[in-house]
């Protein structure tokens, strides 16, 4: 029967329609966008002149840069806090359903509610954190200083995120087969060795996927600099997405701000691109 | 590393569990002991937004911890829940999040189901293309997807938002779905088309009463993710009418005035209910759901 042939096809075409529709047009739309400019309310075409304005601008590079300042501490930290939390957990002791409830209950929280509470746990004058490190750092406003400023959303953004990047490395360390460890103690190895030798080499790989998804977040991060600084003091917090969003939204340089988001999309790829070598490379020395 | 043929292993096994066992006293208290530590640390800005949201007013931060009976008030709940424009945000969040969800969950229950039991040409394609929109990253894709929508007039409408978290959730929807539908047994709709039923008839019959639990959990994660996103909504909507919670709260922040911050702590606190009420009662759904978006193939 011919619509026996179809079938398959019947269900498939919503789903794909709609990503068509929604995700994949977009995308190529805001190739086409990033060759013109708004005149008028116009689109006229310009070439690559917005890529040329890009390279050139000094607020891209600088907002680069706070993108990497922001992305070389949340990698890092987030990876070994969840690391940490990871072993500890799949120690399986009696209270961890518990402890594991409490440390995903920031993830469940929208990226503008954990905003809004850490930017008014550092309020000058209103805020409880402020008023707790008073001792310590006196009055020092942190939300006024440019690293203050990054550091709280920072600090935010790890206490946001820990639990999902501890669970993937979790469920690494469960595939590890029980035997292993048993052969190992046999063996005599102590526990360093039993870390490096048998954990290490086989959650590695998972742990590269991890990097790569902190990776793209840290690229891709908007809502909680929004929440929190605004970008600010000044511009001392103005991250790359930030700048594509007030360009494109705020000052409706919708040309400027598709093309900004092609060299966005590109350094995603070219993480994606970076990861999956690595994964390679990892899988053949193993 | 050479591997011991256990002679008997039953004894090796039990000599090992208890040397582990007897190590594992300390390490109990010294992991419990840090995680509370950690527990403390990472629930401390959400007790303070829930201790700040039922205080009287004005008091200033400082006394916040010196706690009387008599601080306690529920006037800054009754007072946001007799507000017409805060009532209107969360139902502009509760049917965009809802609508969004339904759309993915029905879409991808039957991709997911034709990807799991049909081989047809394309397929492994058309699963990799779905699958690869997962790596677009959601702000390359908003601002092309603003100057689409502002052009068709289709901005601040519950039309667009639904159909943009509907497509959202699709590519982990798809994957999640169809490993659900691969763990069901084929026996049971062999058995439903012996018996004379239709394709359709099996899907609405006999499939879905079955998928149910794969349906609620892909429906539940999207619903979470939908009601707790800022940024889509942030830039296709901004008409008062049509803004959602968390855009609501974000311009809540930015008006406010010195003394309404226990206002904002309640309407921090009414915002984060619905995720982690959700959460705690499906947490099996959402690890699964995050694992699998994650490590896809």
């Amino acid at each position: 029967m011919r619509l026996n042939k179809l079938y398959p096809y019947i269900l498939v075409a919503p789903a794909i329609t709609l990503i068509c529709l929604i995700s994949l047009y977009p995308t190529l739309y805001s190739f086409f966008l990033s060759l013109n400019r708004m005149r008028q309310g116009k689109l006229e075409s310009v070439g690559l002149q917005n890529f040329s304005i890009i390279v050139r601008s000094s607020d891209f590079w600088e907002s680069l840069r706070h993108t990497i300042v922001f992305g070389s501490f949340f990698i890092p930290i987030t990876l070994i806090l969840a690391f940490l939390l990871a072993m500890a957990f799949n120690r399986k002791l009696p209270l961890n359903a518990l402890f594991m409830t409490i440390v995903f209950v920031p993830w469940m929280l929208s990226e503008i509610v954990s905003g809004v509470i850490f930017r008014w746990l550092f309020l000058p004058e209103y805020g409880v954190v402020q008023y707790i490190i008073e001792p310590i750092f006196g009055n020092f406003n942190f939300l006024g200083n440019p690293a203050g400023a990054m550091g709280i959303v920072t600090g935010a953004s790890i206490w946001r995120t820990i639990a999902f990047a501890m669970l993937l490395i979790l469920a690494g360390l469960q595939t590890i087969p029980m035997d292993l460890y048993q052969a190992a103690a046999i063996d005599g190895a102590n526990r360093r060795q039993i870390f490096w030798l048998i954990t290490w080499q086989l959650v590695r790989p998972t742990t590269l996927v991890v990097v790569l998804l902190l990776s793209i977040q840290a690229v891709n991060t908007t809502g909680m600099f929004l929440a929190i600084t605004e970008g600010g003091p000044g511009r001392a917090t103005e991250v790359l997405s930030l700048y594509m969003y007030r360009e494109a939204i705020e000052f409706f340089n919708i040309g400027y701000g598709a093309a900004l988001s092609i060299v966005m999309f590109l350094l995603n790829v070219l993480l994606a691109i970076v990861y999956f070598r690595a994964l390679r490379s990892d899988l053949v020395w193993s | 590393m050479s591997i011991i043929q256990p002679i008997d292993g039953t004894t090796e096994t039990t000599l090992i569990r208890r040397t582990v066992l007897s190590q594992n006293k300390w390490e109990f208290l010294v992991i419990n002991g840090v995680l509370f530590f950690l527990s403390i640390i990472i629930l401390f800005p959400i007790l303070y937004a829930i201790l700040t949201s039922v205080r009287a007013d004005r008091m200033g931060l400082v006394l916040a911890f010196s706690f009387s009976p008599d601080d306690f008030s529920i006037g800054h709940y009754t007072r946001l829940l007799s507000t017409n424009r805060f009532l209107q945000y969360m139902l502009n969040s509760g049917i965009n999040s809802i609508g969004g969800a339904v759309l993915t969950t029905s879409v991808t229950a039957l991709a997911g189901y034709a990807f799991a039991r049909y081989t047809f040409r394309g397929r492994d394609v058309l699963l990799t293309f779905i699958l690869s929109m997962m790596m677009l990253p959601g702000l390359t894709n908003l601002i092309p997807l603003y100057k689409l929508a502002s052009d068709l007039n289709i901005r601040d409408t519950y039309f667009i938002m639904i159909l943009v978290y509907g497509a959202y959730g699709i590519p982990l929807g798809v994957w999640a779905m169809r490993s659900f539908f691969i763990s069901i047994p084929k026996e049971l709709e062999e058995a439903a088309s012996i018996d004379g039923a239709n394709p359709w008839q099996t899907l609405l019959y006999v499939i879905v009463p079955v998928s149910l639990p794969g349906l609620a959990a892909v429906f539940l994660i999207n619903f979470v993710y939908n009601w707790n996103d800022f940024l889509t909504a942030l830039i296709l909507l901004s008409s008062t009418a049509m803004k959602t919670a968390p855009v609501g709260l974000f311009d809540f922040q930015n008006q406010l005035s010195g003394n309404e911050n226990e206002l904002l702590a309640a309407a921090c606190v009414i915002i984060m209910l619905p995720g982690i009420f959700l959460f705690s009662i499906a947490r099996r759904a959402f690890f699964k759901g995050m694992i699998e978006g994650a490590i896809k193939g």
